[in-house]
């Protein structure tokens, strides 16, 4: 009895307790009806971007920015100070393309958190007075059953992945770009044109890719590594981290294996199971986020991560080697769309322009950590940085980029997957 | 001499598990004052995480939302299932103990089986995720503790106090405001204590209900916690293990002998 | 008469949010699981209305079987080191004095109201490499390199104990703190040694919570999947990864579904066990 009534005091306090801090943190923003007015126009947009955090992100981009985000400061300010003093002829470029007609209206720009740095973002509003409603999803499936359900309308302009875009367009839930539109066009680097989501460069720009790279540690790893071959070395026992992405993957075994990425023949990827099987030892550990942590700080000596993690992994630890594996690469891109029935399409025109910009493009991929598919920026980028962000010369032999498969296919790699993740519990 | 001999082994032990128990969050509190960000290496003591945390207007979002939350679960929770609780305590209904069984199911099953089910029956029926959804979620949840707790309390009270009272003349409604609520108060509170405290702690159930920009302090905890943990919500949860052990030390002094001697003077 | 049937009326009337509240949020949403089990999984997100044991038969591959062998494992595992580490706190927690027993459930609360995944995350800090624990083994000397501890299926069931083990605290100490010491004192001046007297008299009259105490591990422990996932580095699949992974990831909801069913019916049997064993439904700790 004396129990329960202390029990109910704690209770009375907590509550009471509770109470006060909602409206500590909570009635202050709201008693000014005008600020809550604004609030809601004005929070869900531009600070969304900044604040909000990641949802458990699996998506490669979400994931991958998110990191980028927080590691890659000191870079993009460097790179921000040498664009500052060489941006004067490109701004004045972009205010003469602010259209009056624009000032005022608002692009609802639907992406991943944090895809731009804040300054791109404010910039674009000061220069054109185009408010940004900054709207994120999670994962690309999100962002294709919202546009569903919205018939191509309620946003502006959409930057996601290239297998979803494929669906989108196959859906008729984007619209064909006027390149006249778009003075900057000419800067897209043509190497990431014409892929196989949008084949005559009708419908996106590309925003950035990822290109598929091992990243080792040389003092904590005992052999080279030069092809996902090695990986498969027992030197490397309990010692590899590798994101949960299946395709790459299980890409990586059907790379040994000297197949595609693509292979839609069960017996193959089946093989790639079998193959993968052998590889459980080697594993520490699976994760989409933040592996290049582990990776610096010693939990394991090599990872197959998303590019934007060996970017901040090799900024923070230049010791750190990276490797194109002999064997192939895959790669990925992200690319911007304007939907079917966009609201404010010129809104859209006048954002894509505004991040083609050369200078512009450099700080984006500089805050992001994906290769730049932007070629007039690559001058904008620091030397130092310029082998993580830009592919050497002619570099496009032995490249694939990861598509669509079957049905059939998906299923039986989810299933191989699943197999292998079994197994490296097994160790 | 007998019984010290007997009980230390046993105050060892307590003491020992309690350490344990306590160890983790010692971790969490010590590296709240780390210089560096990686949780790595200790490179010296700051204070300035707590600044930034106080900065960072999402985290306390993040804090007034898993308290909104917690709350109006909790008391929509401590309303239905007190009163139906007390309902089938008072008359046999038809299927009453199928329901009752039924809505106990909640917390019978793992959250990972509520988490799915609440994703695919508002995907469903349309319902928007965000708060509405939460609130829907962790109220299916906490029901069963309030009505638990509710119906232990009102199998073990006297019926016939209440019945005296009206056949004293008091209406059904009196009887029960001044009988059987004073009575059972103790139980819906606690009930209730639980719910909120479940509610607060909630990863997985919440994880799949919420929407795209309504974070609560363990999704954000947990988001965190893949992409990496900033020094500034170790600072964040110290805060939060003070607000608790304050609340202890309260609840103990409150309920220690002296105090209870000096109130019914 | 009269008063009776009014009284039935007004009975109803209170039961009836909750009626209907169940109705609509955990009968509706189960039984869309059950139907949704039997669908076909359609385009990238979406589901067929089709019926179809597809799903079922899947479940029967290796791997997934596997899976649910795994969580089994993992939970028998973690509800045996609980009731292990639990026991004895509970029992001598009831056996302390008033003024002490009060203090120890506090100092047990108190960890309770702060973030559980804090608290795990404070074993990620323990537990990486050159963390607490190596620089610990390195400075005795017993080890003069970092031991990969985190990322292991040790470091998992430390986690899933360390989470759950309150549970089992509150059931026996709620059971042992109603124990009569007067029978324990009984049995030992009839010349009982003290172990025997533990056996025969305190342990059996414990048994309750010793039972809820298990309920309310083990059951949670089915599906506890983001230990597996934080401290164990994704490579302890259990099932609860493989629904969140359908869901989120692989976008087969059906097949999500059916997943949930064989879990649930899993549990299911384990509480009717433990009802038939005990011939009551009430957790004791709980209630």
């Amino acid at each position: 009895m004396k129990t329960q009534k202390k029990r109910n005091r704690g209770t009375a306090a907590l509550l009471l307790l509770s109470l006060f801090l909602v409206a500590g943190c909570g009635g202050a923003p709201a008693a000014d009806p005008t600020t809550a007015a604004a609030a809601t126009t004005a929070a869900a947009t531009t600070e969304a971007a900044t604040e909000a955090a990641a949802e458990s992100t699996t998506s490669s981009a979400a994931a991958a920015t998110s990191a980028a985000a927080s590691t890659t400061t000191a870079a993009a300010a460097s790179a921000t100070t040498t664009a500052a003093t060489e941006a004067p002829a490109s701004t004045a470029a972009a205010s003469a393309l602010a259209d009056p007609a624009l000032t005022g209206t608002q692009l609802n720009l639907y992406t991943w958190e944090g895809m731009f740095p804040q300054d791109i973002l404010d910039g674009f509003t000061a220069e054109t007075g185009i408010r940004i409603n900054y709207v994120n999803f999670d994962y690309d499936e999100t962002m294709l059953s919202k546009l569903e359900t919205a018939q191509g309308g309620d946003y502006d302009l959409v930057i996601a992945d290239d297998y979803i875009i494929e669906t989108v367009i196959a859906e008729g839930l984007a619209q064909k770009l006027d390149t006249a539109k778009l003075k900057n066009y000419a800067n897209i680097d043509p190497a990431y044109q014409k892929q196989f989501y949008d084949p005559n460069d009708e419908y996106t720009v590309p925003y950035g890719a990822g290109v598929q790279t091992i990243v080792y540690d040389p003092s904590a790893v005992g052999i080279e590594i030069t092809g996902y071959a090695d990986l498969w070395d027992p030197a490397l026992a309990n010692n590899l981290g590798l994101i949960g992405n299946f395709r790459v993957i299980n890409g990586m075994a059907l790379k040994v294996l000297g197949e595609s990425y693509n292979t839609e023949d069960l017996g193959i990827i089946r093989a790639a199971g079998q193959k993968l099987l052998e590889l459980a030892p080697n594993i520490r550990l699976i994760k989409d986020d933040q592996l290049e942590a582990d990776l610096l700080s010693g939990e394991i000596g090599a990872g197959v991560m998303y590019t934007s993690q060996v970017f901040s992994a090799v900024v923070e630890n230049p010791e750190l080697r990276v490797v194109f594996p002999k064997e192939g690469i895959g790669f990925g891109v992200m690319a911007g769309f304007i939907p079917s029935k966009a609201p404010n399409a010129g809104a859209a025109y006048a954002f894509l322009d505004y991040i083609l910009d050369a200078a512009r493009g450099a700080d984006c991929f500089l805050y992001l950590g994906y290769y730049s598919t932007n070629r007039a920026a690559n001058e904008f980028i620091d030397v130092s940085l310029k082998d993580l962000l830009i592919l050497p010369e002619g570099f496009n032999v032995n490249m694939e980029m990861i598509q669509n498969i079957s049905d059939e296919a998906t299923a039986e790699h989810d299933l191989v997957w699943t197999e292998f993740k079994t197994a490296t519990g097994q160790n | 001499m007998r019984t010290d001999f007997h009980i230390r082994p046993s105050r060892l032990y307590l003491g020992l598990m309690l350490a344990l128990m306590y160890l983790p969050i010692l971790f969490v509190i010590v590296y709240s004052f780390n210089a560096s960000k990686q949780s790595a290496v200790w490179s010296g003591f700051t204070l300035d995480w707590y600044r930034e945390l106080f900065r960072d207007r999402s985290m306390f979002e993040a804090l007034r939302n898993s308290l909104v939350l917690g709350l109006l679960s909790s008391c929509a929770a401590g309303a239905v299932g007190t009163l139906a609780a007390v309902g089938l305590a008072r008359a046999k209904l038809f299927g009453g103990e199928a329901m009752a069984f039924l809505s106990t199911l909640p917390i019978m099953a793992p959250e990972i089986i509520l988490g799915m089910v609440f994703l695919a029956f508002f995907s469903l029926i349309g319902l928007p995720f965000g708060m509405l959804t939460l609130v829907i979620a962790h109220t299916a949840f906490s029901i069963p503790y309030v009505f638990l707790m509710v119906k232990a309390r009102l199998a073990g009270l006297d019926k016939s106090l209440a019945e005296a009272a009206k056949d004293l003349g008091a209406s059904e409604a009196r009887a029960f405001w001044d009988i059987t609520l004073p009575l059972i108060l103790p139980a819906i509170v606690s009930g209730m204590l639980l719910a909120f405290a479940m509610s607060f702690d909630d990863v997985i159930i919440s994880v799949f209900v919420t929407g795209v920009d309504t974070n609560t302090l363990p999704i954000k905890i947990y988001s965190q916690i893949k992409t990496g943990v900033t020094p500034k919500t170790n600072a964040l949860c110290t805060l939060l293990f003070f607000a608790a052990a304050a609340l202890g030390l309260l609840s103990a002094w409150a309920g220690s002998p002296r105090v209870q001697y000096k109130r019914t003077q | 008469m009269r008063r009776d049937r009014r009284s039935r009326r007004v009975a109803l009337l209170a039961v009836l949010p909750m009626y209907l509240f169940t109705l609509a949020f955990v009968i509706g949403p189960l039984a869309y699981m059950l139907v949704l089990s039997f669908m076909r999984r359609s385009g990238a997100w979406g589901v067929e209305a089709d019926f179809t044991l597809r799903n079922y038969l899947h479940i029967g591959e290796p791997v997934f079987l596997a899976t649910f062998w795994q969580s089994l494992r993992l939970a028998f595992a973690t509800t045996a080191l609980v009731t292990l580490i639990g026991y004895p706190f509970g029992y001598f927690m009831a056996r302390l004095t008033p003024k002490w027993r009060n203090r120890c459930m506090i100092l047990l609360i108190v960890p309770f109201w702060t973030s559980s995944l804090m608290r795990l995350y404070g074993w990620m800090i323990v537990f990486r490499a050159n963390g607490a624990l190596d620089r610990l083994l390195m400075w005795a000397g017993l080890t003069d390199r970092p031991l990969k501890l985190l990322y292991t299926y040790p470091a998992v069931v430390v986690g899933m104990v360390y989470a759950l083990v309150p549970f089992m605290i509150y059931s026996v100490y709620s059971s042992a703190e109603k124990l009569d010491m007067g029978l324990l004192e009984a049995a030992r001046d009839l010349g009982a040694p003290r172990s025997h007297a533990f056996l025969t008299v305190a342990l059996p009259l414990t048994m309750p919570g010793v039972g809820s105490g298990l309920v309310l591990t083990f059951i949670p422990s089915m599906g506890l999947y983001f230990i597996a996932d934080i401290l164990g580095g994704n490579k302890v699949v259990l099932v609860g990864t493989l629904i969140q992974e359908q869901l989120m990831k692989v976008h087969d909801w059906p097949f999500a579904a059916a997943l949930s069913v064989v879990l649930m019916a899993l549990t299911s049997l384990f509480l009717f066990v433990y009802r038939r064993a005990t011939h009551s439904g009430e957790l004791e700790g709980l209630v």
